[in-house]
């Protein structure tokens, strides 16, 4: 007994050994991997960082108002928030890259799927944050045109902008992450449709003079405010 | 680096026709066939009574329209043919009328690109740039425009006007003196379609790298005139008599106009800091003929109306502006909205530290650009309707002296603008 | 050589415009002579010229320089006899050159016996041959002529206690030519010197005959009754003999000299003068097209007469007051240098003795529509002398050589009837007739050729005239066409160098043929004719198909 026992010992050892020998390099080829990858992210980083200077992506940013959703989110400005990134990026996959060569039984599947719906989330991701700029942009953009206008409710219509856009980006990160595809195209379709017809409806019916007068308005305010401002040059 | 070509064959050979000259007038018209002929018929008047022995060149930037360039054509054929003497005078030399053409309407930042090579290719020793809608354009004024730059060597002529007391408060309370305290020179008029310029600095202007940026395709003219003040050319002003009605509905449009002025200005501080940081106090400039006079016609306001646009703004706003402002600034300006309509008051301080935030937001990009000059709509009217109120009753002088006060508020604030612009950005929700 | 039988010699003519006194002394009184200018007359055939004015060398107190005739068929004595002027008008017609003389018809000097009877008492018959006046006021409003140094039109007769009408001196006093006697006179005075051979006459100050209320007393009616009677009279006796008019006058008012082609075969250009002097200042054809667009059409057998400088001074009369300002302003700036309205200055100082401007002018003068006339000097760029009284600045002697007195007498300088012109740039030692002859690239030698080029070309002397006008003003460039003849002229104004494209599309096939090198240019063609000139350069070029 005391032998089969230290047979199996021994048969245990030596596998964990030859398991060990067996991982042992393809864990250094690795951590190879890893640090090239790191080298490389690196590299990569400063080039885009150089490239995106030259083309003055900060300026287009600030203008865009994306700098300032950045700024709200605590993020670096647009050049270093994409150097950053492509640095992660870069080096995430050389460490995914790396993980593969370690053959661990069920993870290069996972790594494989992962692989496959990374540029998903990427999109996603992407999606969201346009959304947020244009939809920041769009609205101060409505709020500012209908304040200078006189309109009587700016607010109402810079919100609205705001909300129709958000569920628009929504719906299209949902739908690009593949999350309940059908449900939320259809919700969309029923929430935007709705939406549009019921403004339509109280617009049109319920609010004939009001439509009237903000029609003679617009019409007439161009020459009531000719006349009664005084002229600035 | 290649220059862009923007001349086209066709104006470098008239040019070449042309040669060297004494004196340019540059203009530009789009479909303005009758009023062309009576700017050109003013401008030839005027350049013979005043310039008989100059050798003088027209320069139209137009729109490509064919009336339009048969009128401008005729030249000899209207005015000068056979040595005709117009109202007692003789030309004595040939009148030159070239045509620039541009596809489609042409906007003031290309007419004075074309305008600006022109005078450098004709070697002009002076230059005036005229507006023919302009009703007040007389023969007097082209040579009011022409006669410092050519006789007395000044590099930019800005106009001075004849005003209804109610007209060009932009300028009065925001352009006039926040340009005369950065910039260190009193010019009232740095916004207008007509003024006078060297050769010298047409050189000058050409060669910056700005025509392609937005602010210089509408009112590139400010920038021209703060270009001459901060390379130390020599400035002044000449009186031009009373101002033309401004075109419907641009003229009137207070947004379009913050955006094509107060867009324009804040730009030029931008690409000017370097000169206005370190700018010293203003200085008087020259003027030619009598200063700029003020007059009290009656003039129908909506003065309530201005009022709730100033105070729903601020409210509506308020967001926006807090990402602009200064919170003290804010805060006084949200204590001012709630002052009922007939004691209100925008006082001058406040006034002035608004525009100095509003330009250092400018600056650091606090929000869009754009959006951030068409946020100052609303604080504007509220400035207005102040002025409209605290000046219902007074005369053309002190008018004048209130101005001064503002100006010196300008001046006084100047520091604060100066901190303002170099501090760091704190980022705001 | 002799002269050609031809009626319209005039219109071909190059004409060369003299003093006697000014030209060449041949007896060392310090006095040009006839004489002396026989002697030259060889130099002038020379140079090109087919014919002589002459200034007025008759007997006179000199206080007008000849104008004040005091002898109407004689000679000065400084300037020899009338034998003396019969072998001169022999020689000069054996070598081909026709003479002109002046003929002062609206006045003579208060020392003519005419006056003198005139004057002596109011019944004497000579009396009514001048214009008498108890008071000073009639004829209101009648400009002075010599503004400089009159006040009135009338002057007070001591002898005869009245007022005598004068419009230029008041030692020149007016004929009356509402006396037919006095037209009789006149003409028997023109018969003694046709008679003699001359060729014809310049007749002097022809506006300004007759005198009526309420006129400017110029260019009247009668004035021209008075000319067809006397071209009438001439036609009849001596066919081929010419009557040119010296009329200060726009060509609208000049035209009507011309008649129907029975007055005056000739007149003055008075105006384009002092317009090619101002668009080579201004560097601007306008001043030439204009003049020329307002000169009418004459008749075919008359000639205008166009001219640089003469005697007198460069009048600005017939231009505008800003265009005098201008001349003054460019070429007088020494108010010494103006006078009567004018400038007395010669061709060569008003260039400031620039050739290439020299060059041009005498290439407009030679190519623009009319008989040319040059003045003494002109050709070799003599100077002036300012500083001369009246217009005697431009009528110093004759430059031959670097001798005694230029060559033009042997007598000491003090005597001469003026000093010659001595400074560094004019003076008679850098500017001569013989060191130019010597020189193959003078301005002597150049006019030469370019009279030889012009001579050859009836083009030049009786073609139309079509401006092309391109669009650059700096050049003026028009066609001369006559019969077969076709030739471009094109001239650089300016200063610097130029670009023209000339619209020659009508003459597409032509080859222009530079005149003074015979060198082929391009054919025309559909396109625009491209020419690049340099400062103040001309071209001439004949138009040939093949």
């Amino acid at each position: 007994m005391r032998q089969t026992i230290l047979r199996a010992l021994e048969e245990v050892y030596g596998n964990l050994v030859h398991m060990i020998a067996e991982f042992l390099p393809r864990f250094l080829v690795m951590l190879i991997i890893i640090v090239i990858g790191l080298l490389a992210a690196v590299v990569l980083k400063y080039i885009l960082r150089a490239l995106l200077g030259l083309t003055k992506l900060d300026r287009v940013s600030d203008d865009a108002g994306a700098s300032r959703v950045l700024r709200m989110a605590h993020l670096p400005p647009m050049t270093e928030l994409l150097s950053r990134s492509i640095f992660w990026v870069t080096w995430i996959g050389f460490i995914l890259v790396g993980l593969s060569v370690l053959r661990v039984a069920g993870l290069q599947e996972q790594i494989s799927r992962l692989f496959q719906f990374l540029p998903e989330v990427f999109v996603a991701i992407l999606i969201l944050f346009l959304g947020a700029v244009i939809a920041n942009f769009l609205s101060r953009t409505a709020l500012l045109a209908a304040v200078n206008a006189g309109h009587p409710s700016p607010k109402i219509l810079s919100w609205s902008i705001r909300f129709v856009i958000w569920i628009l980006a929504i719906s299209m990160t949902l739908e690009e992450l593949g999350v309940a595809r059908q449900t939320v195209i259809s919700a969309f379709s029923i929430i935007f449709g709705a939406s549009m017809l019921g403004l339509a409806i109280a617009f049109g019916l319920g609010g004939q003079d009001l439509a009237r007068k903000c029609l003679e308005r617009y019409l007439g305010d161009t020459k009531k405010k000719e006349d009664k401002e005084p002229q600035p040059l | 680096m290649a220059e862009d070509v923007f001349l086209s064959d066709d104006l470098l050979r008239q040019l070449m026709s042309v040669g060297e000259v004494d004196l340019l007038v540059g203009m530009s018209s789009h479909n303005a066939a009758n009023t062309v002929r009576h700017a050109l018929d003013a401008i030839e008047e005027g350049l013979q009574r005043n310039f008989v022995r100059q050798r003088v060149v027209i320069v139209n930037v137009g729109g490509g329209d064919e009336h339009e360039d048969s009128v401008v054509a005729q030249g000899h054929g209207h005015l000068a043919e056979k040595g005709v003497r117009l109202h007692g005078i003789t030309s004595l030399r040939t009148s030159h009328r070239v045509t620039a053409n541009v596809s489609g309407p042409p906007s003031p930042g290309i007419a004075l690109r074309t305008i600006l090579a022109a005078a450098d290719l004709l070697r002009a020793r002076a230059c005036a740039v005229v507006s023919p809608a302009a009703s007040n354009l007389t023969p007097d004024s082209v040579a009011n425009l022409l006669r410092p730059v050519y006789r007395e060597k000044f590099d930019f002529v800005a106009p001075l006007y004849t005003r209804n007391k109610y007209q060009g408060l932009l300028a009065r309370n925001l352009l006039y003196p926040m340009s005369r305290a950065l910039f260190g020179c009193g010019i009232r008029e740095l916004f207008s379609d007509e003024f006078g310029f060297s050769g010298r600095l047409a050189a000058l202007c050409l060669n910056q790298d700005v025509w392609h940026e937005e602010a210089m395709q509408a009112r590139p003219e400010a920038w021209l005139a703060i270009s001459a003040i901060s390379s130390d050319f020599r400035c002044c002003q000449a009186f031009l008599g009373e101002k033309s009605q401004a075109t419907k509905g641009l003229g009137t449009d207070i947004v379009e106009v913050l955006r094509q002025t107060v867009g324009t200005l804040f730009w030029c501080l931008e690409t000017q800091q370097s000169w206005w940081l370190e700018c010293g106090k203003s200085q008087a400039v020259p003027t030619f003929g009598p200063a700029h006079e003020l007059t009290s016609d009656p003039t129908d306001l909506d003065r309530h109306r201005i009022f709730e646009m100033f105070r729903s703004g601020v409210t509506e706003l308020e967001p926006i502006l807090s990402s602009i402002l200064d919170p003290e600034t804010h805060s006084e300006i949200k204590s001012i909205v709630a002052v009922e309509e007939g004691k209100f008051r925008f006082k001058s301080d406040i006034w002035v530290r608004t525009l100095y935030d509003f330009a250092a937001s400018y600056h650091h990009a606090v929000i869009n650009r754009d959006h951030l000059v068409q946020a100052l709509a609303p604080l504007y009217r509220g400035m207005t309707y102040s002025f409209l109120l605290e000046h219902s009753d007074s005369s053309p002088a002190e008018m004048e002296a209130a101005s001064e006060v503002l100006c010196g508020e300008f001046e006084l604030q100047k520091p604060y603008l100066m901190e303002r612009w170099k501090a760091k950005v704190e980022v705001k929700s | 050589m002799t002269r050609q039988k031809d009626n319209l010699w005039y219109k071909d003519a190059v004409i060369y415009q003299l003093h006697v006194r000014t030209f060449c002394d041949s007896n060392a009184d310090g006095i040009g002579d006839f004489a002396g200018l026989t002697q030259r007359l060889d130099y002038l055939q020379e140079l090109g010229i087919t014919a002589i004015w002459l200034l007025p060398f008759f007997p006179s107190p000199l206080r007008d320089d000849g104008y004040d005739i005091a002898d109407y068929t004689s000679v000065h004595a400084s300037y020899g006899s009338l034998e003396d002027f019969k072998t001169f008008l022999a020689e000069a017609h054996s070598r081909g050159l026709r003479i002109i003389i002046e003929m002062v018809l609206n006045h003579t000097s208060d020392q003519h016996p005419w006056f003198k009877e005139a004057r002596g008492s109011r019944e004497n018959p000579k009396r009514d041959w001048y214009v008498w006046s108890e008071t000073d006021t009639g004829y209101q409003g009648v400009p002075i002529v010599f503004v400089d140094t009159e006040t009135s039109n009338w002057a007070w007769d001591p002898i005869s206690k009245t007022y005598y009408w004068h419009r230029f001196f008041s030692h020149q006093p007016d004929l009356n030519f509402d006396n037919p006697a006095v037209f009789e006179a006149v003409w028997e005075v023109m018969k003694f010197w046709l008679n003699l051979g001359v060729d014809g006459f310049r007749l002097d100050a022809v506006a300004y005959l007759v005198e009526r209320e309420g006129t400017l007393c110029e260019n009247l009616p009668e004035t021209h009754a008075i000319i067809r009677e006397l071209r009438k009279r001439l036609d009849l006796a001596h066919p081929g003999a010419m009557l040119l008019a010296e009329a200060n006058q726009w060509p609208a008012d000049v035209r009507a000299y011309f008649g129907d082609g029975d007055e005056f075969h000739a007149a003055f250009h008075f105006p384009l003068m002092p317009r090619m002097f101002m668009a080579v200042k201004l560097e601007d054809r306008k001043p030439i097209i204009e003049i020329l667009d307002q000169t009418p059409e004459i008749p075919a057998s008359c000639q205008w007469f166009i001219f640089l400088r003469n005697h007198d001074e460069l009048t600005l009369e017939m231009v505008t007051d800003v265009e005098r300002d201008y001349m003054y302003d460019e070429y007088a700036m020494d108010k010494t240098m103006r006078i009567n309205r004018g400038i007395r200055r010669r061709l060569a100082p008003m260039m400031d003795n620039d050739r290439r401007r020299i060059e041009l002018l005498n290439g407009l003068l030679m190519s623009m529509p009319g008989t040319p006339i040059v003045y003494y000097g002109d050709e070799i760029g003599m100077g002036d002398n300012i500083y001369l009284g009246d217009r005697n600045g431009v009528r110093t002697p004759m430059q031959w050589n670097s001798a005694l007195n230029a060559g033009f007498s042997l007598a000491d300088p003090e005597r001469l009837y003026a000093p010659v012109i001595s400074n560094a740039v004019y003076g008679y030692q850098a500017v001569n007739v013989d060191s130019q002859k010597r020189s193959e690239h003078s301005l002597l030698r150049w006019m030469k050729s370019l009279l030889q080029v012009r001579n050859a070309f009836q083009a030049f002397s009786r073609g139309t005239i079509q401006f092309l006008n391109p669009s650059n003003h700096r050049v003026l460039a028009y066609m001369r066409q006559f019969r077969e003849e076709t030739v471009l002229v094109v001239n650089n104004l300016s200063s610097s160098a130029q670009a023209v494209e000339l619209d020659v599309q009508r003459y597409k096939g032509y080859i222009p043929i530079e005149m003074f090198g015979r060198n082929l240019f391009p054919r025309f063609g559909n396109s625009p004719y491209l020419l690049t000139l340099g400062p103040y350069q001309f071209y001439w070029f004949q138009l040939r198909r093949f």
